[in-house]
């Protein structure tokens, strides 16, 4: 009988510790921002999916485009159907590996290094950048930086406003997760 | 005589496009928002439905909904505030439903509508939909 409950008690923690490998939000903000001199061009989304799995350090990051909010109407138009089309690429996604050392049982930030894949507007790039991790037991915050350029995702910029938007977006993002149970 | 006047002519055609021309592209420029409020709704239906049509086949529902403006109704699973103050329900499913999104502006104006809406009870959003994650996403919505 107590060999049984030591089983049950050992199959509960198990199970538990299971569930708590991993953690998610649906509402990590994301911005961009590719402005220029001539032109401010911000954007943001408080509706990307994110997930991290503490166990094998496995962060994925999902967010619809046509969520992105800009200042003028006529940018969400123009980045949705002339840009990212949107119709036809509807996600922009993010697969990564953490590949520094973390110690998800501090609750100390640390900066780290995450390797992963890029896809956005129908192209996958390889990409790293840095992100800022706080773990901890119920709630986990992320912050990251990543810095793209249109050409890398096939997105054509006509001449005639080449000169408005960067050359280089900066993609910044902010997450708190909260465990995740099945 | 004839010509100066011809040149007259010529010359209030030209102002008067240049004064039309730059409101049209005034407008285009600070051209307003959507406002889902005024809008009718493309496609009325079940929340039930949209996950079913959306989990049977992706890439259809997707063509068939982004962004148009559809009212869904379900049972409300989950109600969340975010940082910007905008509110998220859920119907259905707070993981795999479909996601309402109110912003704001727009939970200032329609708060005593919201206020009735409860975890359990059953509410209809009319926004747009932007697709499917985990849940389906419904933004800009209004309560109806």
């Amino acid at each position: 009988m107590n060999k049984l409950i030591l089983l049950f008690a050992f199959a509960l923690v198990f199970v538990n510790a299971g569930a708590q490998n991993r953690f998610f939000t649906k509402d990590a903000k994301i911005n961009f921002n590719s402005s220029t001199p001539l032109e401010d061009i911000i954007a943001e989304s408080n509706q990307a999916t994110t997930f991290i799995d503490i166990e094998k350090n496995e962060v994925a990051f999902s967010v619809l485009t046509t969520s992105f909010k800009f200042r003028r109407a006529l940018m969400e138009e123009h980045f949705n159907e002339n840009y990212m089309e949107s119709a036809k690429f509807p996600k922009a996604k993010f697969t990564g590996k953490i590949v520094s050392p973390i110690d998800w049982k501090s609750e100390k930030a640390v900066v780290v290094d995450v390797n992963g894949e890029l896809t956005m507007h129908g192209a996958t790039k390889q990409v790293t950048l840095k992100a800022m991790i706080t773990p901890g037991k119920t709630k986990v915050t992320a912050t990251a930086e990543l810095k793209v350029t249109p050409e890398d995702f096939k997105i054509a910029i006509p001449s005639a406003v080449r000169d408005k938007i960067a050359k280089e977006v900066t993609i910044k993002i902010d997450a708190v997760y909260a465990p995740y149970q099945q | 005589m004839a010509k100066l006047k011809t040149f007259r002519i010529i010359l209030w055609i030209f102002l008067i496009g240049i004064v039309v021309g730059s409101a049209g592209v005034y407008y285009v420029f600070n051209m307003p928002r959507r406002n889902i409020s005024k809008e009718n709704a493309v496609y009325t239906l079940e929340a039930k439905q949209l996950i079913s049509y959306f989990k049977s086949d992706e890439a259809v529902a997707t063509k068939k909904y982004l962004d148009q403006t559809i009212a869904v109704k379900g049972e409300i699973k989950s109600i969340r505030t975010l940082d910007n103050h905008s509110m998220v329900f859920s119907l259905e499913d707070e993981m795999e439903g479909v996601s309402c999104t109110v912003d704001s502006a727009d939970v200032v104006k329609s708060s005593s509508k919201l206020s009735q809406f409860v975890k359990g009870s059953t509410g209809t959003f009319k926004g747009r939909c932007s697709g499917m994650l985990m849940d389906i996403q419904v933004i800009n919505c209004v309560p109806e």
